[in-house]
């Protein structure tokens, strides 16, 4: 099968100096769950964003079913980047406005500049808003300013305004880093339900390794902006994991899948506070030994 | 105070070790206020004794002994325009005429003026780094320096009151506005421009909903700010009431001046307390 999404040798170095990504290979395949995995400062962020061209890659290419993306330019990029969703850890959602117009802004990619100003949505794109909601289990909460709303109803949100664009590729930049773990497990199952109804390709970076055991058809591990592992789930054993995490690192489990939310326990709590992509420590599935 | 390290035989850190007394650092803060201000009184030789107590007891007398025939047209060439209320009016007006006139100028350029959506290419720095340049030159001249030179340009009167308030106001709410575009969170831009959406719908979605509020809120203060300066405009050649204050008191007409200081403070502290009213609402 001719690969949906085809990176080759993609390099990123910042300005600063970082060489965030040394030269990536892969190919990406229709209908895959694939996660990222990798400490903080790997280059996971830096890889999602060099797919759909929100950072500008060094060099390298990255071919889209069939589209060069690093060469596409004004009108172009933006309608190869309509058909790439992308979901964030901050969730990125307009907090001042509703949960309405942050959905609907999904389509700004099919709609004029003067529908825009005008706020005139078809009544296409409204229904659209409804039907994505529903998907997410939030309707309810259409009319709600964003920011009322709990942490994994945002990431909802987040997700239904991706699916307006009706995308192939659903980029998510550790979707669940910011929630607790029974919460956490409730937004992969939509990505879930998203990559096997729908059949949209999920490229997912995720702190946690029980989560890509979970979720990931395909793991990709990056090490130094280079790709460590790529293969099974199941193929990562503790030798595996030491290589992608170092000699010290300790696996340990998430929460358990819950349906309903939980109040928050110290430790979990702490996980999550460690769980923050701002600090530069070890990342949560890392304790040193003793 | 320092058991712990001594108990751990680890070295004691400096900041546990030092005494106020002997920080040299601070004698020598407190040794050069005392200097500056000794040398202060002693070259601006503020000499109170010329001063006479009697005649400033009568003239505060006069400025309260309020000259009313101010409040209506006192012949057939006045008209409400010329009374007290009808001045103070005008001179609201300036200052609202004046921030509205910069706000339209200083609101699409403030969008150049801001780091976070002009980096990215040399052009549009340079564009950033000149309009910032602007804005802190503009903001620079003191309104007083600006409506004495606009008075020669285009001669005394509200013009130049306006214009000079105008003016100062470009730079000062430029810099307000760019700031409050600089400290908006960068993740809705970065999500509705994966959207696919252009440059303008992405300001249009993911900047301006986040800079409406500080943008109102910066506005009203100018306002409150101008309404309070225009008075003191016309004392220098702006026009409004403070053109009418300063002929008075050069007539020695105190009590139409008593009255019209009344007037200005009044109007002052009710812009002051509806400011404060709804910048508090908008935060
Ligand atoms: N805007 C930036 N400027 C300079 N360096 C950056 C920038 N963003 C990320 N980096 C650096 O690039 C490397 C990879 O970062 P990132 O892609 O965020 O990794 P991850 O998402 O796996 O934590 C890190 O060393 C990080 O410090
Ligand atoms: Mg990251």
């Amino acid at each position: 099968m001719a690969p949906i999404l085809s990176l080759k040798d993609l390099v990123k170095v910042y300005p600063s100096g970082t060489r965030a990504l040394d030269g990536i290979t892969l190919d990406i395949q229709p209908g895959e769950f694939l996660v990222l995995i990798g400490l903080s400062g790997s280059g996971k962020s830096t890889l999602l964003r060099c797919i759909n061209r929100l950072i500008e890659p060094s060099s390298g290419t990255v071919v889209f079913e069939g589209a060069d993306v690093t060469a596409a330019r004004g009108a172009e990029l933006r309608r190869i980047r309509r058909r790439i969703g992308m979901i964030f850890q901050q969730f990125n959602l307009v907090r001042r406005t509703s949960v309405f117009s942050n959905v609907l802004s999904g389509r700004l990619g099919y709609r004029s500049t003067w529908r825009t100003i005008a706020s005139r949505p078809s009544g296409g794109d409204v229904s659209a808003v409804f039907e994505n909601l529903g998907r997410v289990g939030i309707v309810d909460k259409a009319f709600a300013r964003a920011d009322a709303l709990s942490g994994g109803q945002q990431q909802r949100v987040g997700i239904a305004r991706a699916l307006m664009q009706r995308p192939e590729v659903m980029l998510a930049d550790e979707p669940v880093a910011s929630l607790d773990p029974a919460t956490s497990h409730s937004v992969m199952k939509y990505l879930e339900e998203i990559n096997k109804k729908d059949g949209i390709t999920v490229i997912c970076s995720l702190h946690f390794l029980s989560l890509a055991r979970r979720y990931g058809t395909r793991v990709v591990a990056l090490k130094g902006g280079r790709v460590a592992f790529d293969g099974k789930p199941a193929e990562i054993d503790e030798r595996r994991f030491k290589e992608i995490y170092g000699e010290d690192a300790i696996e340990v489990e998430i929460g358990p899948e819950r349906s309903q939310p939980q109040p928050m326990s110290a430790t979990e709590a702490a996980l999550r506070a460690m769980a923050d992509d701002t600090g530069h420590g070890a990342p949560p599935e890392i304790r040193p030994d003793g | 105070m320092a058991e712990y390290f001594v108990a751990r035989g680890l070295t004691i850190p400096q900041e546990l070790s030092q005494n106020p007394l002997t920080n040299w650092r601070r004698l020598l803060v407190i040794a050069t206020s005392i200097l500056v201000i000794y040398t202060g009184l002693r070259v601006t030789d503020i000499d109170t004794s010329r001063a006479n107590p009697e005649f400033a007891y009568n003239l505060v007398l006069q400025l309260f002994n309020w000259d009313f025939r101010l409040l209506t047209p006192q012949n057939e060439f006045e008209t409400f325009w010329d009374t007290v209320e009808g001045l103070m009016i005008i001179t609201i007006f300036l200052g609202i005429i004046a921030s509205a006139i910069a706000v339209v100028i200083a609101l699409p350029l403030s969008f150049f003026g801001a780091r976070n959506i002009m980096t990215g290419h040399p052009v549009t720095t340079t564009i950033y780094t000149v309009i910032r340049l602007m804005f802190t030159i503009i903001r620079s001249i003191d309104v007083l320096i600006v409506v004495i030179v606009a008075a020669v340009l285009l001669g005394i009167g509200s013009a130049a009151g306006v214009f000079a308030l105008a003016f100062h106001n470009i730079g000062v709410l430029g810099k307000l506005y760019s700031e409050a575009i600089e400290g908006i969170d960068h993740g809705p831009i970065e999500a509705i421009t994966a959207t696919g959406a252009n440059r303008f719908q992405v300001i249009w979605t993911a900047v301006v909903p986040q800079i409406v509020n500080p943008f109102i809120s910066f506005t009203i203060y100018r306002l409150d700010a101008n309404v309070r300066l225009a008075p003191i405009l016309g004392l220098v050649g702006g026009g409004g009431i403070g053109f009418i204050l300063f002929q008075k008191i050069n007539l020695f007409q105190y009590g139409g001046a008593g009255l019209i200081i009344f007037f200005i403070v009044v109007t002052v502290a009710a812009m002051d307390f509806f400011s404060a009213q709804v910048r508090k609402r908008l935060i």
